[in-house]
C-alpha cells in the first residue's frame, strides 16, 4: 500500500475528527477533498522550499566559488549576501521578454515548462521523512527515472527552437549527454534495487540504518563502486560541471538557453539548480541512508515511551529529526557538486561519450553482476555483519 | 472523484495529443504532441492500476523513443524548407493508386475487427465483479519473468542484442566508393 | 481499493500544476511590469554580431541517432531487468535465488555481447576515425585474413 504525507496526517486525531465534520456538512465522503487539500498545501510548501533552495543554491554557487578562488562573492544585499538570489529574481523579472522572430513560438514557449515540469514532478517521492514525503508510489525510483527524461526533451526543445547555431549545437549536446548517462544511472539503481528488494524509497531507506556502516554506501565493495558511478553520471544528467558542454560557455556562447531572456531563463536556471537538489537527495536515499537517524532517536517509542514526550509533539519531533538527517546530507553533497565544479576543468565532447560507454557502463554491468552474486552467496548481507559472523564463529571454536 | 479527473484528464491528453500529431504539419511539433500522448496512455495505465506499466512508458517512450524521434528528425531535416520538413505532408505523392487503398483496407479490417473483439467483450467483463486486490505489480511482472515466461525474459535479450547490432552496423561510416559500389 | 491507490498520485498532477502556474503566472505579472520595445535587431538570434545566416535546422551528425538507438536498447533492457531485480531477494529468502540469479547472468551476459561487438567495431567512438587511408588498411587486412 502506498504510504504519503495523507496517512500520516490520516493518524492524527485532529485529521479524522476535520474529515467527519466536513463529511457532515458537505453530505458526502470527503476524505478525497481532505487528502487533496492536504496534498495541496504539501505540495505549494514543497514548491516553495525546492525555488527558496534553488535560489539558494545560486548563492551558494557563487559564495563558495568565491571562496575557493579567494574573492568574496556577492556581500551587498541583504546580510553576507543572503539576499542577492531575490535581487537577481527581481532583476529578471523586469527584463524585456524576447522571443527571436525566426524561433518556432510554440516550441520556445513550451520548453522551460518540460524543464519545470519534469523536475516539480521528480519532487512528489522525493523522500524528505518516513511521514512528510508527498507520497511513497511503489515504483519510485523508476517513476523518477520516467518524469526526470522529460527535462532531456526540453533541453533539445530549448536548443532546437531558439534557431540559434549556438542553442541548436548545445540542445543536441545536452539531449545526447542526457540519455547517455541515464544508462550508468539506471543499471547503479537496478544495484541497489537488487540488495533492497524493492522500488519505494520507503523500502529501500528502511532497509539501511542510521549509521554509516549500515549505509547501502559501505554495504559491499560493488555499492561503493556503484555509488561513485551514480555520483558522476548524475552530475552529467544535470548538466554539472566538470559534464556542462551543453552550455558550455566558451564554446557555445550560453548553449541552449542562449536565446531565453528574463523569467523564461530564469525557470531554466531553477530547475537545474533544484534538479541537483533532487539528484543528491536520490543518491542519500539510495547510499546514504536516507532520513534513518542515528540510534534510532526519531523512532516514536523511543521518544514517546523512553523519553516521555506526549504523542503528538513525539511524530513531529521525529519527523523533523528525520528531515534534518536527509537535509544535512543532501546539502554535503550539493556542497561536494559545487566543489567539483570549481576545481576539475570541463571534458571534451568525445571524452564525455567515451567515459559514458567505455568506463561507466561496463562499470555498472560489472556491479550489478557483482550485487547480484553478493544477494545470491551470501543472502544480501552487508560485509560488516559478515565480519561479525566470522569473527563469532572464529572465537566460538576457540 | 479523482478517479474519474485523473482518466478524464488522461484520455484527453492521449486522443487531443495523437489527434494533434495528425493535424499538425509541423514535424517537430507533431513529435511533441505525440509526447503529449505517450504521457497521456501513462496515465491512462495507471487508472488501470498498472503503475510498472505506466512508469516504463514514461521511461522507455518519453525517454527514449521521442529523444530518437527528434534526433531522427535532426538527421533528416532540410534546411532548405524553414518550418515544413521535406517529408512533411504537404510534400507527400497523391495516395490514391491501388496499393494504398488495399493497404488501407486491410488496415481498417484489422482495426475493425479489434474494435469488435473489444465490444464483444464488454458483455463478459461486467459479470467478473471486483478487481482482485491491489499488491505491488512489480513483484508480480517480476515473478512471471522469472518464472513462467523466463523464455520470453532471455529471448528479449536476444532481441535487444539484434537490434544494438543492427543499429550498430546501419550506422557504420561508409566511404564513398563503398556505397556506390 | 483502487481508490485509494490513485490518491497517491494526486501530487503528481498538483506538482505539474504548480510549474505552469509558476510559468504562466511569472510571465504574466512580468507582463504589466516589464519593458516592451521590440525592435528589429533585438529579435535577431545571436551570431557574435554578425547578421545571422541561414536557419539553424540543419542536418546532424548520424552519430547522435546512433546514440539514442543503443540508448532504447539499454533503456528497455533497464526496464525489463528492474522486475527481475525486485523479486530477487524474495526468491533468494525462499531458497531458489539461484534461477533468478542465473536468468539474471544470461540475460546481462547477451546485452554486454552487443556492448563488446560495438566497442570492439569502433562504434563507440565519438570521432570515428575512418580515413581513406585506414579504410584502405583495414580492407587489406581482411583481404590477408
Amino acid at each position: 500500500m502506498n504510504s504519503s504525507v495523507v496517512s500520516f496526517f490520516a493518524e492524527a486525531p485532529p485529521y479524522q475528527m476535520a474529515v467527519a465534520k466536513l463529511t457532515e456538512i458537505l453530505g458526502f465522503d470527503s476524505s478525497v477533498l481532505m487528502a487533496f487539500v492536504t496534498f495541496f498545501l504539501a505540495s505549494f510548501v514543497v514548491v516553495n522550499v525546492m525555488a527558496l533552495v534553488g535560489g539558494l543554491g545560486t548563492y551558494a554557487e557563487r559564495k563558495i566559488s568565491a571562496d575557493l578562488q579567494m574573492r568574496l562573492g556577492p556581500n551587498r544585499v541583504g546580510p553576507f549576501g543572503l539576499l542577492q538570489f531575490l535581487a537577481d529574481g527581481v532583476k529578471m523579472i523586469l527584463k524585456e521578454d524576447i522571443i527571436p522572430r525566426d524561433a518556432d513560438r510554440f516550441l520556445f514557449i513550451i520548453a522551460p515548462l518540460f524543464c519545470l515540469g519534469g523536475v516539480f514532478a521528480t519532487l512528489a517521492v522525493l523522500p524528505f521523512s518516513s511521514g512528510f514525503t508527498l507520497t511513497h508510489l511503489n515504483i519510485g525510483v523508476f517513476y523518477l527515472l520516467g518524469v526526470s527524461s522529460l527535462v532531456g526533451v526540453g533541453i533539445f526543445l530549448g536548443g532546437f527552437s531558439s534557431n540559434s547555431k549556438w542553442s541548436m549545437l548545445g540542445g543536441m549536446r545536452g539531449a545526447s549527454q542526457i540519455i547517455s548517462y541515464e544508462v550508468p544511472v539506471t543499471l547503479s539503481i537496478i544495484t541497489i534495487v537488487i540488495l533492497s528488494g524493492s522500488l519505494a524509497f520507503d523500502k529501500v531507506i528502511g532497509i539501511q540504518g542510521g549509521l554509516p556502516h549500515q549505509w547501502f554506501f559501505l554495504h559491499n565493495p560493488f555499492t561503493l563502486i556503484s555509488f561513485f558511478v551514480f555520483f558522476i553520471s548524475a552530475l552529467a544528467e544535470t548538466n554539472r560541471a566538470p559534464f556542462d558542454l551543453p552550455e558550455a560557455e566558451s564554446e557555445l556562447v550560453s548553449g541552449y538557453h542562449t536565446e531565453y531572456t528574463g523569467m523564461r531563463f530564469a525557470f531554466f536556471a531553477l530547475a537545474e539548480y533544484i534538479e541537483v537538489f533532487v539528484v543528491c537527495g536520490v543518491a542519500v536515499a539510495l547510499y546514504l541512508g536516507g532520513y534513518q537517524v542515528p540510534f534510532h532517536l526519531s523512532e516514536l517509542h523511543f521518544l514517546h515511551d523512553t523519553l516521555g514526550v506526549p504523542m503528538a509533539p513525539a511524530r513531529m519531533l521525529g519527523q523533523i529529526l528525520e528531515i534534518g538527517s536527509f537535509v544535512t546530507k543532501t546539502i554535503a553533497l550539493y556542497y561536494v557538486v559545487i566543489w567539483i565544479r570549481w576545481t576539475l576543468p570541463r571534458l571534451r565532447v568525445d571524452q564525455l561519450m567515451t567515459l559514458c560507454w567505455k568506463y561507466l557502463t561496463p562499470i555498472s554491468l560489472f556491479n550489478l553482476v557483482g550485487a547480484a552474486f553478493w544477494m545470491w552467496a551470501f543472502k544480501g548481507e552487508s560485509v560488516w555483519t559478515l565480519l561479525a559472523n566470522l569473527t563469532n564463529s572464529v572465537g566460538g571454536g576457540h | 472523484m479523482f478517479d474519474n479527473f485523473i482518466f478524464l484528464s488522461s484520455a484527453a491528453l492521449a486522443i487531443g495529443g495523437a489527434l494533434s500529431v495528425v493535424v499538425s504539419t509541423n514535424l517537430m511539433h507533431s513529435c511533441i504532441y505525440l509526447l503529449m500522448s505517450l504521457i497521456g496512455v501513462s496515465g491512462l495505465y495507471v487508472t488501470l492500476s498498472a503503475d510498472f506499466l505506466a512508469a516504463t512508458q514514461l521511461v522507455v517512450y518519453v525517454g527514449g523513443v521521442v529523444i530518437l524521434m527528434l534526433f531522427a528528425i535532426m538527421l533528416t531535416a532540410g534546411s532548405d524548407n524553414k518550418t515544413v520538413n521535406r517529408f512533411g505532408i504537404v510534400k507527400i505523392p497523391p495516395m490514391g493508386n491501388l496499393k494504398t487503398y488495399i493497404m488501407s483496407l486491410l488496415t481498417a479490417g484489422v482495426m475493425g475487427c479489434s474494435v469488435l473483439k473489444m465490444i464483444m467483450n464488454i458483455n463478459q467483463t461486467t459479470k467478473l465483479g471486483e478487481l482482485p486486490p491491489y499488491s505491488t505489480t512489480v513483484e508480480q511482472i517480476g515473478t512471471l519473468l522469472v518464472t513462467d515466461h523466463v523464455l520470453a525474459f532471455e529471448i528479449s535479450s536476444v532481441l535487444l542484442l539484434g537490434a544494438l547490432v543492427g543499429a550498430a552496423v546501419i550506422a557504420r561510416p561508409r566511404l564513398e566508393n563503398e556505397v556506390t559500389k | 481499493m483502487t481508490a485509494y491507490n490513485l490518491n497517491a498520485y494526486m501530487p503528481v498532477i498538483i506538482l505539474v500544476g504548480f510549474a505552469i502556474i509558476m510559468i504562466v503566472g511569472a510571465l504574466i505579472v512580468g507582463r504589466f511590469i516589464r519593458p516592451h520595445n521590440p525592435s528589429d535587431l533585438k529579435e535577431t538570434v545571436y551570431e557574435c554580431g554578425e547578421a545571422p545566416m541561414g536557419v539553424a535546422w540543419s542536418n546532424f551528425h548520424v552519430r547522435f541517432y546512433v546514440l539514442a538507438l543503443v540508448f532504447i536498447i539499454f533503456d528497455v533492457e533497464g526496464a525489463l531487468m528492474f522486475p527481475v531485480a525486485v523479486i530477487f531477494r524474495k526468491f533468494n529468502e525462499i531458497g531458489s535465488g539461484s534461477a533468478v540469479f542465473v536468468s539474471l547472468l544470461l540475460f546481462i551476459g547477451v546485452l554486454l555481447a552487443g556492448l563488446v561487438y560495438c566497442w570492439s567495431k569502433g562504434d563507440l567512438d565519438w570521432v570515428k576515425s575512418y580515413t581513406q587511408q585506414s579504410f584502405n588498411e583495414e580492407r587489406d587486412e581482411k583481404k590477408l585474413a
